[in-house]
């Protein structure tokens, strides 16, 4: 049984309603992003020590949503399970997004906006992450692009070999993107855990994404779609995601509170502020116990309603995940002189904290709407979406 | 612009994005290869910092340095650049009977810098004399350096600098990192730090600045008698700023 692909309609009032609130959060954005770039940063949230922020908390954010597609192209081009085939195309679409809005983000927070398309080409410094990353992350982009045209022009062997490729080279771009972090000398940074832990939440988020919108676009265009499938991904697939993060986060934060080196940063993460609430509450409750719960107990795991509300709390967990994994970090001073405290002086010594500015949230509204436009624009003008999607026969 | 197009457009944009970043891997120079060089050029510049001379209430040095380098200062701790700044450290135990001392903090000029590792255009290098300096014509302000550098001793221009007290030396654009780099226009110039020069004028002489490749400098006496720490050396970055009663 061959996979039908057709356009989205696209002529209805919320179909334009939508297009346009995008557009304009995609304005909102630009100008907040041309005001910043002509004022300096310092009308962001953040300051000499708490350099990185809501740009780079979100930028890690979309890159790890973009592993939907590792885990369609994993689910039909390794493992052989053909009935996710039909959502291979809006995976790959949605990953070169979200790829997009990665480097969108980045490129937007940096405070030399104008050199970014010179001066990384003609000095690139191998030892870098942020050397490494871009070029993971451009190559992963034209690798999905090469893949949508191998799908589009339904090339068998070139299908089946790029989504290989796309399955290695994801893992790649995630490691990257948990190295930036990981290889860095602070005691809220440095572990060899965060890139796979890295890889693990990015994994759950990416399947709870690809869960919400092959769901969300079935409902839309009220195109068939078999609940078999969406329950097999929720109960199968993300619930052990989920665990595995849970598992690999409990790890690295009991090793950290654990070594006398890290001890007094590792209690700081876990019990030393807002950002503690946000982990317990935002990231262990919300974005991984309710969820794996929820999956895990027969009657709300077999429930499609159940395994999309499951799907939406382990993003907005993840999410959290993401701003921990960049903000206490910063905010807990470095122990420069052990068993000395620093007392305020001409800068901020002690703990320090971060508030996010009006112009950051637009500029994150601005890359939100910028991949959402172009994903619902795409849509309309590529056959991206099954006309149904059912379990086949088993041959 | 149909479906062809949009993949053949982006196809080529992002296949030239990326075969230009692949190219010039093999133009940089490793750590190793500076530190032979260095060897080679035969200096390596190094501060001590005596913080039994330091003066309690004396700022010279911080105002020299402000001055020299136009660094800027806005009057909002949040924003404002300090090359070398003043410290309290108050002891964590109060029952050892240690008092609170003061500590001059700066850039320690490492000699294995995590902030030139990571940095992706290579703006923040290490000169053959070892002094870690930063090209702001290129930096293009990711703020890496920033996170990677474990003793908080980089800045940032949040915003436009609107002093320019020193025109011999040029002030930063906003969105730019910065940290101290020994006054090496002046070392250039056969001068010395501006700090150093100022710690004397005021008699404190609590800095004391040379070679520590020369057995025979101050630095290297000072060093090689004992007592000389570095801040964190577990760290492995090597500093080449050491502290004399810490």
């Amino acid at each position: 049984m061959d996979v039908q692909f057709a356009k989205i309609e696209g002529r209805s009032v919320s179909y334009w309603v939508t297009v346009g609130l995008l557009a304009a959060a995609t304005l909102a954005g630009f100008i907040a992003t041309l005001i910043m770039n002509n004022h300096g940063l310092y009308l962001s949230g953040m300051t000499n020590r708490v350099p990185w922020g809501l740009q780079i908390s979100m930028a890690i954010f979309y890159i790890g949503l973009s592993a939907g597609s590792l885990v369609v192209s994993g689910l039909y081009g390794v493992f052989g399970k053909m009935e996710y085939k039909p959502f291979a195309r809006i995976a790959a679409y949605l990953a070169m997004l979200f790829l997009i809005a990665g480097l969108l983000s980045i490129f937007t927070d940096q405070g030399r906006i104008d050199r970014v398309f010179t001066k990384p080409f003609t000095f690139v410094n191998p030892t870098s992450m942020f050397s490494i990353n871009p070029a993971l992350y451009s190559g992963h982009i034209m690798i999905c692009v090469l893949y949508l045209w191998a799908l589009f022009k339904e090339k068998g062997t070139l299908t089946k070999i790029t989504s290989l490729v796309v399955v290695l080279w994801a893992i790649g771009t995630h490691t990257g993107t948990g190295a930036i972090f990981g290889f860095v000398p602070r005691e809220l940074y440095n572990s060899a855990l965060l890139p796979p832990s890295f890889v693990a939440a990015a994994l759950s988020s990416g399947a709870a994404l690809m869960i919400l919108v092959i769901v969300g676009l079935s409902r839309a265009t009220q195109r068939h779609l078999d609940d078999e499938l969406i329950i097999w991904m929720g109960r199968r697939l993300l619930s052990i995601f989920i665990v595995v993060t849970f598992y690999v986060l409990l790890i690295e934060n009991a090793h950290r509170a654990y070594l006398a080196y890290s001890h007094e940063a590792g209690l700081f993460f876990l019990f030393g502020g807002t950002h503690s609430f946000m982990f317990w509450v935002g990231l262990i409750f919300i974005g991984c116990v309710v969820p794996a719960v929820l999956l895990f107990i027969k009657k709300t795991g077999t429930s499609v309603p159940w395994t999309v509300f499951a799907s939406v709390l382990v993003v907005v967990g993840v999410l959290f995940e993401r701003f921990l994994i960049v903000i206490p970090g910063l905010i807990h001073p470095p122990e420069l002189f052990p068993g000395w405290e620093i007392a305020d002086a001409v800068i901020w010594e002690g703990v320090v904290n971060y508030a996010i500015s009006p112009l950051e949230i637009l500029q994150t509204m601005g890359v939100i709407g910028a991949i959402g436009f172009a994903f619902v624009v795409g849509l309309k003008v590529m056959p991206l979406a099954p006309t149904e999607a059912r379990v086949l026969p088993a041959k | 612009m149909d479906r062809r197009d949009f993949l053949k457009r982006s196809g080529a944009a992002v296949a030239g994005a990326s075969g230009v970043l692949s190219l010039p891997v093999l133009s940089s120079c490793t750590a190793e290869e500076t530190e032979v060089a260095s060897n080679l050029r035969g200096t390596k510049w190094g501060m001590v910092i005596d913080l039994n001379r330091c003066r309690e209430d004396c700022t010279e040095c911080m105002d020299a340095c402000r001055q020299e380098n136009n660094v800027a200062y806005h009057g909002d701790r949040r924003w404002d650049v300090h090359w070398i700044r003043k410290a309290t450290l108050h002891p964590k135990d109060e029952s050892a009977g240690l008092e609170e001392k003061e500590v001059l903090l700066m850039c320690n000029q490492c000699d294995n810098p995590p902030c030139a590792q990571v940095c992706p255009v290579q703006a923040t290098y290490k000169r053959l004399d070892g002094i870690v300096v930063v090209d702001h014509h290129r930096c293009i302000g990711c703020r890496y350096c920033m996170i990677a550098c474990p003793y908080n001793a980089r800045f940032f221009n949040w915003k436009e600098n609107p002093d320019w007290p020193n025109k011999g030396y040029p002030r930063r654009s906003h969105g730019v990192a910065e940290s101290c780099h020994f006054c090496s226009h002046l070392l250039d110039g056969g001068g010395r730090p501006a700090c150093v020069e100022a710690c004397e004028r005021s008699g404190a002489r609590a800095l004391v600045f040379g070679d520590l490749n020369d057995p025979e400098s101050e630095v290297s006496q000072l060093v090689a008698a004992g007592g000389a720490k570095r801040i964190r050396e577990d760290f492995g970055t090597r500093p080449k700023v050491y502290y004399l009663g810490l």
